[in-house]
Parts: C-alpha cells; structure tokens; sequence
C-alpha cells in the first residue's frame, strides 16, 4: 500500500496579532510533516516569528526547538520541517507590537 | 444458496464488515485504518476573496486521523485497528467543524448510511465534562438529476443534542429549514448559505436517548447509528441508534430548489459542536455506506 499523506489546511485567513497559537493538529500516523505559512496579504509592520511545538495530550506544550521568520509579503512563504514529533504539532506565533499577518497555514504529513 | 444469501453469509464472515447491515451495493466503506478514505474539511464558497466567506465556514478545519489518546492513560484506539476520523471545533462556546465526503448517485434509489461514532469534550479538566459538548450529528446533501422530473436540492440533518446551557439534554434532532441563502461576490455564480446554523433544529418523537458516556472524560464507547434514506421519494425511511430505534413520522429534510453545479449530488458530514470554551470531538470509525442498485 502507498503510504499515507495528507494536506491539512490548519489556519485559513486567520489575522494574527501579538500570542497566537493554532490549533492542536494529530497526526501520530505520520513520519514526517512540513508546516507552510503563507501570507494571504502584506503584512504589516515587522516580521513575526513562528516556533513549532509538541505535545503529550494535546493540551500542554513544549518547543520542539525549530522556529522560523513570518514571510511579510502577500503569497511569499515560510515553512518548518519535523520528525519525530510524536502525535501533535501546533505552531506558536509571536507578532511585534503593531505587526500583523493574514495567514495560511498548512501542514503536510506523510507516514 | 441464491445470491442474495451468498452475499449475507460472506459479510457476516468478514470481520469488517459483520458489524454492518448493508444494503447490496457497498458504495464505501471508509475504515480510518486506510487513511483519510475522502473525508476532508468543508470549507465555506467564496468570491474574490476570503473575507466573503461566511462565519459558520470560516471556523472550519481539517479533520484528523486520531488513536484517541488521553492524557491519562495514552492511546484509546479506534473500533477496529488503531485509527478513527476525529473532527474537532475549537475551544470557543458554539464553535462548530464539520467534515465532508463528496460523491455523487448512480440511481435514485434505497441508501443506508451505517456508522460507529463516539464523542467527548477536550479533557482539561479532572470533571466528568459530559455538558461540555452541545452536539454531533450528520447530515447528507442531494440534489436530483439533471435529467429528473423534480429538480431539488435536499438535506436531511440529524443532530444528537447532548447539553443546552448546562444541562444534559440527550435528545436527538432534525433540522427542516436551511437559512437564508447570500450572494458572494460580484458575477452572479456563487451563493452561500450556512445550514448548521444552531437555529431550527426540531425533536424526533421520543428521540431522548441515554448513551454510554462512561464514568471520566477520557474514556469512551461506540455507539452505532443507522439511516436509511430513499433517493426516489428524496425521504427518511429509518433511523436507528443502539437498541433504538425512532419515529420519524415528522422528519423533514431541508428541500430547497436544486442548484446550478450540483446534479446527482450525493456528500455525507459529519459534525461536532461545543457548548463551552472547550473543544469538542467526534470521533467515527468505520462508515458503511450501501444501495440498492
């Protein structure tokens, strides 16, 4: 059987300010998996960041110690890379004070 | 032995699908242990841009492939093999999601649409939780053919509305009217119109059921569900859940007039729906969907 893999759009059209975190994505079947953020408009004011982070549950969280730019500009790109993540990935944001993003989130995922 | 009898006695032998009662033709037969098997998120129309989509869409996500794990004590598993569909709404009171299989029908005919379902609100709390999750429900989504004398676009929805505002209600719902439906965009193509809209659902006769919800938030039972619906009449013949089953005397579908792009539509959903700030989970495993053609 060819093995399993999926695109999951997590976050669409979503305005991030300040703390944001997406929500819990499972996907305990997967190897590997890839997380593209893409800004769906030009940002405004400076870039923010992004740091990829695991779970036991679910519930609590810890950096899985990837993080990475926000692209700032409208369809311009950024992504992460995981491997044994165990069963949940979520994204964690920080945006400067007065900077903001409209983003697409998408993870692929493959067993 | 006929065929029809060779048929039974072949399903009943396969481990599979001997939980099932299907109707001849098996039209799927989704086990999550074989991935996905087409259940994806159901995103919201839209024109131009993304801001024209309504609410009710916009809030919708991916749906997960889920071994139940708990926080407690790790993986639940699923029916049968390790993996179920779980569709999980955010953590905001009313938040909805819903997943969707897109086919369409070959015959205007008998459909039975079989399923083990469980469900249980986000575990981050050492309570029972068992009025933390408002709903779970399905719903199909027709619409006749091209061809046909009658040209409808009908949805039938059936809701099991576990807890109103704290109180655990149980009961299981129909929903007879959509709202009202909204232009998108500017060229006169595309429309929209949110149907689970928490408004409108009505009680099935007697639909109060007490499902097995067991004794923490973390472990769960399945529970089976079964309806049948005729293409030709466009009505509900049957509806089972468990040891019961349920008048639908009064069952309407929402029927409104059929669609430019939709002939011979034929997609199953499935939905979750919170009734607190916690998310709420609908897990299924397997589905059988079978006709009579």
């Amino acid at each position: 059987m060819i093995p399993e893999s999926q695109s999951a759009v997590i976050a669409r059209n979503e305005t991030w300010r300040g703390q944001v975190f997406t929500e819990p994505y499972e996907a305990g079947w997967a190897r590997e998996a890839v997380v593209f953020v893409t800004a769906l408009a030009n940002a405004t004011g400076p870039a923010g960041t992004a740091h990829l982070e695991i779970s036991p549950d679910g519930m609590r969280w810890a950096r899985e110690g990837t993080s990475f730019t926000l692209p700032t500009t409208k369809d311009s790109i950024a992504f992460a890379r995981a491997s044994h993540f165990g069963n949940w990935l979520r994204l964690a944001v920080e945006m400067p004070a007065t900077a903001e993003l409209v983003a697409l989130v998408t993870i692929h995922s493959k067993a | 032995m006929n065929a029809d009898d060779l048929r039974r006695a072949m399903q009943l032998a396969d481990p599979r699908l001997s939980r099932f009662d299907p109707l001849p033709r098996i039209i799927a037969f989704d086990d999550f242990d074989r991935g996905f098997c087409g259940w994806t998120q159901l995103v919201g129309n839209y024109e131009h841009t993304l801001d024209s989509m309504l609410p009710g869409y916009a809030q919708h996500s991916q749906a997960m492939l889920s071994t139940l794990t708990t926080w407690d004590f790790g993986s639940h598993g699923s029916h049968d093999g390790s993996y179920a569909l779980k569709i999980a709404t955010k953590a905001k009171r009313g938040a909805q999601n819903v997943a969707v299989k897109r086919l369409t029908f070959r015959k205007r005919g008998p459909l039975r649409l079989e399923f083990y379902f469980t469900f249980k609100p986000e575990a981050n709390a050492l309570r029972l939780l068992e009025t933390d999750v408002r709903a779970i429900g399905f719903l199909y989504d027709f619409q006749t053919g091209d061809q046909d004398g009658d040209a409808w676009r009908v949805m039938p929805h059936l809701r099991f509305l576990n807890a109103e505002n704290g109180a655990h209600v149980q009961k299981w719902q129909f929903k007879p009217r959509t709202m009202p439906f909204k232009e998108l965009g500017d060229e006169g193509k595309i429309v929209s119109h949110y149907h689970l809209d928490p408004s409108g659902w009505e009680d099935l006769p007697g639909g109060h059921q007490r499902l097995c919800y067991n004794e923490i938030p973390t472990k769960v039972n399945w529970h089976y569900a079964c309806l049948d619906f005729d293409l030709a009449t466009m009505q509900a013949t049957g509806f089972r859940c468990n040891d019961r089953a349920f008048d639908l005397t009064p069952f309407a579908p929402i029927r409104i007039p059929a669609m430019r792009n939709l002939w011979c539509m034929l997609n199953l959903a499935f939905f979750a729906e919170t009734d607190t700030d916690k998310r709420a989970f609908l897990y299924v495993d397997s589905v059988c969907l079978s006709g009579d053609f």
